[in-house]
């Protein structure tokens, strides 16, 4: 089942238009994602779903329920968290304190215990800390605690923008397995924008590739992987040429 | 049908080629003759890091001797071919001038094609020297080399990312220029010498034809053609020190090739390099020339892109613009029929002029110009009555590689739709039994490099033979129904010309090109492919969605879209002369791939091979 419909939104930054017009679903419980250079215009979908901009055109339907437009805290209440790029941890808060800003929406105090437990589980180092500044911590525990945060909210659908940016190799695994963990064990459906291509094609099941605010290919991410397209430009795998290395990049087709 | 033989020969007026008795009687010698006289004066501009830069005849001139006598000290003797393979850009030009002025023979290669296609060209005219744009040209060549036993030397105009690469058989273009300025101080006297050697009647250059069958053929050019045509063209329109031009079609073509290296040898034009293909529409705003040349394809664009800035205009605007054009038509209507347009119109059509068409124009560059030609592939009339409308009296021009370009031509105040006008002057044009289209005159080529026997086929008594079929109106014009080859005899046994019905299909905003097919079959259908542009921001104001191309291609209301447009189409002819079913091509040709020319023709053969269980699917 489509829990998320996306139908031709176009979103524009005073007079540019960042997404041209894109449609795309997510099916319930699995993790897709989106891939793109810089300046494609992933962050901006995000962005849009998430209510932080709104589209000049199009709808996005949760749960059979138009939230195109709506307030952000009104669509993190529907079920949707948004992991922020770059780690925006509230850095005079403590630990716990960014954990419980993210159950600021909800009132079951019991429930928000048992998820605070839940958390740290997945990020034992946070249980651990619970008092240190969230500001004094290190890069990848900043990104588990964004993450963590956002599960507080107890979402359906998690927008994970980045999670892997400008940490180390073995973070990455790991904090990549933890998401992998979640959305199996919390059924937590996933739509995740990454640079780390061949991570992100690893872990999902389905991928669009986006360019210049456009859709060039939807496929399963096995499919993907063996694109000749998606090879050359995301995985960094180039057929070398009579001369050894090749500098320059033959034509795209997205076919 | 029952006057056919009307008129089936039509003669250009009289020219004595005047060049050709001249001292300056090579395209090498005349070139040196502008070198002299236009020193100081623009040949060409190119933009560098976003600032239009001057190149004077002087420059032109010394890089252009430097380059053939560099390839003399490499070794090129007289009648060697060396090929070209670049985007146009100066380089080119002095190439293409250097190898002429000392006895050379150049052949141009499509910067698109694959390395197989470049061994091909390179192969067929034995070339012993390949001058590449960069590093992308180079590994074509150095990908098939090992075949090619001929080539001697590669030289690369734009080392950018070849620092560390060393090769013995690789050098710079600067390298080439620096051995010429070498050579030319031990031996001051020689170039000129070389100057002198090449005749009239020798091989000038080798034109490849991109050919929409079969493997390439290279068509032999002589001086004496190049001159000649450059001389009869000048006659119809005249080209002044003032014009602008924008080059950015192949250069390897021979209509680019006349508009942007010969011509500007006669009438002096100035030529400016477009940065990149991309940039075509912001070129065109900032240059605005005066003379511009293009394919169908490129004047659908600009109308395309003309007809979506309404889409989205005011009523105001869009009442402003129906009135303005509506004025346009008129006054073009007296034109075409041979008389000037009454008083009061004409000051209206100032008035239209000020307030909206100028700035129409203005969009799309065309603002200053004053001569307008389409050609290479059939235009569809409607079209052209737009851009008639606008003040933008585009004529259309008819010929091919095989006569150097332009045959018959639209003079001024003789245009008429539907045809490609009448014989330019020294030109003759004849129909043949069965209505092929046969010329003559001085432009008509030597034959194909190495191929006397389809040399043989197609002069016969100094006749090209084009492959075309057509005939000659009341008024002498010429109107090309198809290539000969191209003609489908429907199961019913009824002759069907298909270009007319693409031409019709091309001509709406949403359908780039289409193929009709029916050979044989009991009816005709198509397959098109759709201008993405357009179909996307279709779909995105219509609420469809899609994701990919492919998607874009399946969606329901994109078929009916298409469908509405083909019916348009199919009302305008005969019942068997419709399309009964048609299908969407559902992936992005490119010009890498050989289902489409450089210049983004379908081509039949490969369309109607490669998408044969599409087409399966409709009979």
């Amino acid at each position: 089942m489509s829990l998320l419909k996306v139908r031709n939104i176009e979103t524009y930054y005073g007079p540019i238009m960042a997404i041209k017009g894109i449609s795309f679903d997510v099916q319930e419980g699995a993790i897709v994602t989106i891939l793109g250079a810089n300046g494609a215009g992933k962050t901006t979908i995000l962005k849009t779903i998430s209510g932080v901009m709104d589209p000049e055109k199009g709808t996005i339907e949760f749960m059979d329920q138009r939230i195109e437009g709506m307030p952000p805290d009104r669509v993190v209440r529907m079920g949707i968290s948004q992991v922020p790029e770059g780690r925006e941890v509230f850095h005079d808060l403590t630990v716990k304190e960014n954990l419980m800003m993210g159950a600021y929406v909800r009132k079951d105090r019991a429930g928000i215990q048992k998820d605070l437990q839940m958390v740290y589980d997945y990020f034992p180092i946070l249980g651990e800390r619970t008092a240190q500044y969230a500001g004094d911590m290190s890069g990848g525990e900043q990104q588990m605690i964004v993450i963590a945060r956002a599960l507080m909210a107890r979402p359906k659908l998690m927008l994970l923008d980045e999670p892997s940016l400008g940490l180390s190799p073995r973070l990455v695994k790991e904090i990549y397995e933890i998401i992998v963990r979640i959305n199996k064990e919390q059924k937590t459906t996933l739509l995740l924008v990454e640079q780390n291509a061949p991570m992100a094609l690893s872990v999902a099941s389905h991928g669009f590739v986006l360019e210049l605010g456009r859709i060039v290919m939807d496929d399963t991410c096995e499919e993907l992987l063996a694109n000749e397209d998606v090879k050359e430009f995301y995985l960094g795998i180039k057929e070398e040429s009579v001369r050894g290395s090749r500098r320059w990049k033959r034509k795209k087709k997205w076919r | 049908m029952e006057e056919e033989e009307k008129m089936e020969i039509a003669k250009g007026p009289q020219l004595q080629i005047s060049l050709l008795e001249s001292e300056a009687n090579t395209v090498p010698r005349l070139f040196w003759r502008r070198v002299k006289e236009w020193r100081d004066q623009t040949a060409m501009r190119k933009k560098e890091y976003g600032l239009w830069k001057d190149i004077s005849w002087r420059t032109y001139g010394e890089k252009a001797k430097y380059t053939g006598l560099g390839l003399i000290e490499l070794g090129l003797e007289k009648g060697d071919r060396v090929a070209i393979i670049s985007e146009n850009n100066p380089e080119w030009l002095y190439s293409d001038m250097g190898i002429l002025a000392v006895g050379g023979v150049s052949v141009g290669i499509y910067p698109t094609d694959s390395p197989n296609q470049v061994e091909y060209v390179v192969k067929h005219s034995g070339a012993k020297f390949y001058i590449a744009e960069d590093e992308e040209q180079l590994d074509k060549i150095l990908e098939v080399r090992e075949n090619l036993p001929n080539l001697k030397k590669i030289i690369i105009m734009d080392m950018e990312g070849l620092r560390h690469f060393s090769d013995p058989m690789c050098m710079s273009f600067d390298d080439l220029l620096a051995l010429g300025i070498q050579l030319d101080e031990r031996d001051p006297a020689l170039f000129k010498k070389r100057l002198q050697e090449p005749q009239p009647d020798d091989l000038a250059i080798l034109i490849y034809t991109s050919g929409t069958t079969g493997p390439p053929k290279g068509a032999m050019i002589s001086h004496r053609n190049i001159l000649s045509v450059m001389e009869m063209q000048n006659e119809v329109y005249q080209g002044y020190q003032t014009d602008e031009i924008l080059s950015f079609l192949p250069l390897c073509h021979i209509a680019q090739r006349t508009v942007s290296t010969f011509n500007p040898l006669i009438a002096g034009y100035r030529v400016n390099f477009v940065e990149e293909l991309d940039t075509i529409p912001e070129n065109m705003r900032e240059v605005s020339p005066t003379v511009f040349f293009a394919v169908p394809r490129i004047w659908e664009k600009f109308y395309s892109a003309l007809v979506l800035t309404m889409i989205d205009s005011t009523r105001l605007e869009k009442l402003a613009y129906k009135w303005a054009t509506g004025i346009g038509q008129k006054c073009s209507d007296y034109r075409l029929n041979g008389s000037e347009p009454p008083f009061h119109l004409r000051v209206l059509f100032k008035l239209a002029d000020w307030i909206v068409l100028r700035n129409l124009k203005k969009v799309i560059g065309l603002d200053r110009a004053r001569y307008c030609l389409s050609g290479a592939a059939p235009i569809s009339p409607e079209l052209l009555k737009f851009y008639h409308g606008l003040g933008v009296d585009i004529g259309e021009v008819y010929g091919q590689t095989e006569n150097c370009g332009p045959t018959s031509i639209h003079y001024e105040n003789d245009v008429k739709f539907g045809t490609v006008g009448t014989p330019l002057p020294a030109a003759q044009i004849r129909i043949a039994e069965d209505g092929e289209i046969l010329l003559k005159g001085p432009h008509i080529f030597m034959g194909y490099f190495n191929d006397p026997e389809k040399t043989r086929e197609t002069i016969v008594d100094g006749w090209l033979h084009t492959g075309d079929v057509g005939r000659i109106d009341e008024d002498g014009h010429l109107i090309v129904t198809d290539r000969k080859k191209d003609i489908i005899i429907t199961a019913g046994g009824k002759n069907i010309t298909p270009s007319e019905i693409e031409n019709q299909l091309k001509f709406s905003p949403y359908i780039n090109d289409a193929v009709v097919i029916g050979d044989g079959r009991k009816y005709l259908t198509a397959l098109i492919m759709i201008d993405d542009e357009n179909v996307m921001k279709h779909a995105q104001d219509n609420r469809i969605p899609f994701t990919t191309y492919a998607s874009l291609t399946k969606a329901p209301e994109i078929n009916k879209l298409i469908e509405k447009e083909v019916d348009k189409v199919n009302k305008k002819f005969a019942r068997v002369e419709t399309i009964k079913k048609f299908r969407l091509i559902d992936i992005q040709l490119t010009t890498d791939d050989d289902e489409i020319t450089p210049t983004m023709k379908l081509k039949r053969k490969f369309v109607n091979e490669k998408f044969k269980e599409v087409i399966e699917s409709m009979y």
